[in-house]
Parts: C-alpha cells; sequence; structure tokens
C-alpha cells in the first residue's frame, strides 16, 4: 500500500513544484516505485519541471472523467524507470477534481506504487484541499519570511482538522518541515529569519534546509530536477531530505556561511 | 558580529522583529481557529433574541470558549445601550 | 469582532451555448443529441446550456418540455434558461426552475475561449486573438481560422479543418467528430499534440526537421502525416 504524500505550503512561489519534481526523483532513485500527481489545475507546470511536457496526451482531469485509462496518462521518467508523472489539465479548473474522482485514482495508484506524491496548488481553496485531503504525510513547503510561515501555519491548522486522516480520527497526518530558499548570510546579518526560528514558530520536525541557488532556476529551465544537479548545494540538499524522510538521521549541511574559501582553496584544505 | 557591528548604535535586526511578529499574529490565528464552528452561528442567533428586546449591535455581543485544564467555558456578555428603550414586546 | 457582510452580489457576464431547437421530434433529438455527445464527450460534461425556442414557437407542449429536459441532463448536460419562446412555453419553463433569458442579446467579445459555442453547423469560425494558456476553442460543426498563436497550455479543435497563421504550440484536434479528410495547417509548428479523428501524436514524437516549420498535418489512411507547406 503506497504512502501519499502531500507537497503544500499555502503560498505560491515558494518551491513546491520543484520540491515534489526532486523529491519524487530522490525516492525513485531509491528504488521505491513512485507517481507524482500535478494538482494545479489550470496552471500545470509540473510536466515542464520534470521535462516531460512533450509527451503529455491525457491528464489527471480525464482520468477523474473515465475519458482515458490511468496506465494512458501516466508518463514514463525517461531517466528513470521507477517514476511516473500525471500531468494536470491545463484547460480545466479545480472544481474539475472530485473528491470520488481523486480518492479512486488514488486508490489505484497505491497499488502500484510505494509513493503517490501529490504536488499542491497555492492557497486553501478546492484543489489545495483535494491535494492533502487523503494525505498520509505532508512536506510544508516554506521559505524565511513573514507571509510564508504564517500561510505554513494555516495549512498546518487544515491538515490538522480536515484531511482524511482528521475526519475519521486516525493517526493524525506526520507533518514535515522543508525551508527553502535559505540563505546563510542573510540570516546571518539578521535579515532573514533563521532555521531555529521557524522551527519554533511552526513546531514541526525539520525535514531539510534548501539553500538558495541558481542551479534551482538552471534546473526548471531545462526541465531536469535539481536533486540531479550533483554540482549544486540545493541538488544534495534535497537528497539529504529525501534520505532522512526515509528514515536515514543525516545532520543538516548548507546552513553556515562557506567561509575561508579563497584560503582554503589556496592552502588545498 | 562583524568588527564594524560594534561601532554601530544596536538597532534591532529585521529578522528578529519579523519572528517576534510572526508569534503574536500566529498565537492569535491558532486561538480563532480552534474555536469551535458553530460559535459564529451560536452569536448571531443570540444577537436576534436579544435584538427582539433590546436594541444592539453585533458588536454588543461578544462571545468567548475559554478552556481551563479539563473545562471549557462558554462566556457570553452583552452591552446594553445606556438608556434602554423596550421595544414592543411581540406575543 | 469584525462586521462583514457574507456575500456579495456581482454582475458577471457568462458566454453559454445555446441549443436551438429546430423540431420537436423527440426520437429524432434523442438520437442526434447522444451521437453529438459521444463524439465529444469532454466538451459536453457538466455543460450549463440555454435552450433556443425561436423555432419551435408554439409547437411545444409540457410534456415535450419535461421529456427535453430529461434527455438534456441524461446527456450530461445542464439546462439553465431558455429563451425565445411563447408565453405559454415560458411558464413551463419557470415552473421546471429554468430562468428566462432576454432573447438574442450579443455574446460578449475578447473571450476567444467561449465566445460560440454554438451548435450551429457548417460555419467558419475565426478567431483573430492570440489562443493563450488554458483557454479552449471549438469551431463545431465547421472549420476554425487562427489569425494569431496557439499557446503552450491551448487547445483548438475543430469537427474540421485548422488554420493557424501563427506559431502553433499548443494542442490542434481537427475532425473531432471523426472526419478523417480534416487536416491542420499552421506556419510555425511546434504543438504539444496534433490529431485528426482521433488519431495523435505528441510533441517528442514530432520529426526535428519539420519543428518550427510550416507544416500540414493529415490522415493517410490511420496514420498521421506531417508534411512541410
Amino acid at each position: 500500500m503506497a504512502k501519499v504524500i502531500v507537497i503544500t505550503s499555502g503560498k505560491g512561489g515558494v518551491g513546491k513544484t520543484t520540491t515534489s519534481a526532486s523529491f519524487s526523483v530522490g525516492l525513485a532513485q531509491q528504488g521505491h516505485r513512485t507517481a507524482v500527481i500535478d494538482f494545479d489545475v489550470g496552471l500545470r507546470n509540473l510536466d515542464l519541471v520534470m521535462g516531460c511536457e512533450r509527451r503529455v496526451v491525457f491528464d489527471f482531469v480525464n482520468i477523474i472523467h473515465g475519458e482515458a485509462q490511468l496506465h494512458q496518462a501516466l508518463i514514463r521518467d525517461k531517466r528513470n524507470p521507477n517514476l511516473y508523472v500525471l500531468p494536470a489539465s491545463q484547460t480545466r479548473d479545480k472544481n474539475a477534481l472530485s473528491m470520488e474522482g481523486v480518492e479512486r485514482v488514488l486508490e489505484e495508484l497505491q497499488d502500484e506504487f510505494d509513493y503517490v506524491v501529490c504536488d499542491s496548488p497555492a492557497g486553501i481553496e478546492h484543489g489545495a484541499v483535494m491535494a492533502m485531503y487523503f494525505a498520509d504525510e505532508a512536506i510544508v513547503v516554506t521559505n524565511p519570511e513573514v507571509s510564508s510561515v504564517r500561510d505554513s501555519d494555516r495549512i498546518l491548522g487544515i491538515l490538522a482538522s480536515k484531511s482524511r486522516r482528521a475526519e475519521l480520527k486516525l493517526e493524525p497526518v506526520r507533518e514535515h518541515l522543508l525551508l527553502t530558499r535559505y540563505n546563510p548570510r542573510r540570516v546571518e546579518n539578521g535579515e532573514m529569519l533563521g532555521v531555529e526560528d521557524v522551527k519554533e514558530i511552526l513546531a514541526i520536525p525539520l525535514l531539510g534546509v534548501i539553500p538558495e541557488s541558481q542551479a534551482v532556476l538552471q534546473a526548471s529551465n531545462t526541465g531536469v530536477p535539481v536533486i540531479l544537479d550533483e554540482k549544486s548545494d540545493a541538488g544534495h540538499a534535497y537528497e539529504d531530505a529525501v534520505n532522512r524522510f526515509l528514515g536515514e538521521d543525516l545532520p543538516h549541511r548548507f546552513l553556515e556561511v562557506q567561509k575561508k574559501r579563497f584560503l582554503g582553496r589556496l592552502f588545498g584544505g | 558580529m562583524g568588527l564594524f557591528d560594534y561601532f554601530k548604535p544596536s538597532e534591532k535586526k529585521s529578522a528578529s522583529v519579523a519572528r517576534e511578529r510572526l508569534q503574536i499574529i500566529l498565537a492569535h490565528e491558532r486561538a480563532e481557529r480552534n474555536r469551535p464552528s458553530y460559535l459564529p452561528k451560536l452569536q448571531k442567533e443570540i444577537l436576534a433574541v436579544v435584538r427582539k428586546y433590546v436594541e444592539v449591535d453585533q458588536e454588543d455581543v461578544e462571545i468567548n470558549l475559554d478552556r481551563r485544564d479539563d473545562c471549557e467555558i462558554l462566556a457570553l456578555s452583552v452591552t446594553l445601550p445606556e438608556k434602554e428603550e423596550p421595544k414592543a414586546q411581540r406575543a | 469582532m469584525t462586521t462583514s457582510s457574507v456575500f456579495e452580489l456581482k454582475g458577471s457576464t457568462f458566454a453559454l451555448p445555446v441549443l436551438r431547437l429546430l423540431g420537436t421530434d423527440q426520437e429524432a433529438l434523442s438520437q442526434e443529441l447522444s451521437e453529438r455527445v459521444h463524439k465529444a464527450p469532454e466538451f459536453f460534461e457538466n455543460a450549463p446550456l440555454v435552450i433556443d425556442l425561436q423555432a419551435v414557437r408554439g409547437r411545444s407542449s409540457a410534456t415535450d418540455f419535461a421529456l427535453l429536459i430529461g434527455l438534456l441532463r441524461s446527456n450530461g448536460l445542464i439546462p439553465v434558461g431558455v429563451r425565445g419562446g411563447d408565453k405559454e412555453q415560458h411558464e413551463i419553463a419557470t415552473s421546471m426552475d429554468l430562468a428566462i433569458m432576454s432573447p438574442g442579446q450579443p455574446l460578449p467579445r475578447r473571450k476567444p475561449e467561449q465566445a460560440s459555442k454554438a451548435l450551429s453547423p457548417g460555419h467558419t469560425r475565426l478567431v483573430t486573438q492570440p489562443v493563450r494558456s488554458g483557454q479552449r476553442v471549438y469551431a463545431a460543426g465547421g472549420d476554425l481560422v487562427v489569425l494569431a498563436q496557439v499557446g503552450s497550455g491551448a487547445e483548438v479543435f475543430a469537427d474540421g479543418n485548422i488554420h493557424v497563421y501563427g506559431a502553433l504550440r499548443g494542442r490542434a484536434l481537427a475532425g473531432v467528430k471523426g472526419d478523417t479528410t480534416a487536416r491542420i495547417f499552421c506556419q510555425t509548428l511546434a504543438a504539444e499534440l496534433v490529431s485528426i479523428a482521433g488519431q495523435y501524436r505528441v510533441s517528442d514524437d514530432l520529426d526535428d526537421g519539420l519543428r518550427n516549420k510550416p507544416a500540414q498535418i493529415h490522415l493517410q489512411g490511420r496514420r498521421l502525416r506531417i508534411a512541410p507547406l
């Protein structure tokens, strides 16, 4: 039975789709059969970030409306045979997702996959609620910035009260904090909330910290999830986060300003 | 802290201001969120009943739910107008 | 405590498809309707619809009307109102919770994705504005001519041919009701998907030699052929 993971945040532009792409690639790399679903109906972007936009025929809404079979719509990732993408529809709106339809698709996926990653749209409206309702685990993507932290808090409240697990009084959704666009220099200068600040305010376990990086933009430009960029800190940080998610105990990296790099290089240190 | 920071007058960094603001607003929002969903409706209906007899505004009826240990206290406070002229009572 | 209104009332314009009743033969209507819906189920699903009674004034009875509404609903359509009928017809419609729409209001312009979903046959639909991501344009019963680009994430479809005098970056589906002679023409081929009468090809399978060039797409037997123009 697959675990359903929702990648959510409330606020837009914090890195949900980047995270969904990298996280599902990371899970697949560890040998887990993974499906990643774009819930952002009407504003589909996951296919672009995953680099499979040129192979989209059917989409999530087609499946929900019974216009195509699930296996027709799932796009197999060219880089990894364990990974499949279910794109969103661009020409519909979010209300095209019915609760029964989403449940049926997730049930069907659960038989064949180990993990189903749901890329939530921004906001707290229908589409976002659909993405998080069936979740077993939630990765709350947050920027170290007041409005993002506040929106994440709101999302945590919704997960705790309106998810299926909450409604059926099951074990609550497991929550993970993923801090993205982290800039250690600005934190040091007192211009940006630090990891400890956000952790304390949101009071959920920290899954990872992704440093702000040029590599993230480059990754979406080229359609290669940043986790595959072996030269970037952001890629390594995502790798760590996936491994932590899978139970490894790893120290958090990239939290400090990289200092003395010049001297270090001079002396070969 | 850099060397030059010693010479600057100490001023609050924006990150710590952000932190304080967040802590306050989130405490407030979490309290709101934990209110049972029937409270606004309850308030409206009580207001309607009160208005049958006394002219009051919505702000004059306040409902609060407090939690003390194991027991919940529903507090209802109605601010009556200064000079109260009873409305004609309907049978 | 804040006092805020629980609703606000705003005016808004919608472009709705209009079903123009040309006859009252229920059986013929039932057959034709299910055929149409079957060919483009996605287009009809849960679509709100206005019934135009202009051509059948004084010719339909209350039972006809009830049957018609049932027929539309069973085909997944949602009748929301009528227009152009006689007084009696409007009374029946009102009794069935349908709205009476004022007849022949001009449809709002500048909304290329929905501007004329009317089911009038044999008509070429002309779109002069770019079709943007998320928009869909359908030419029912005829050809579609787009004098601008069709953006990535947009969808154009027609019962007949599709001409795009600009870049085709979105999806184009010609002959959606099964016309195998339909063709697609475009000035710059960069489509996400092209299809004729149900045979399709996605962007990834496009020949690189044809990409970003003028092209026409047609069916040869059951194979989709893409040729330079």
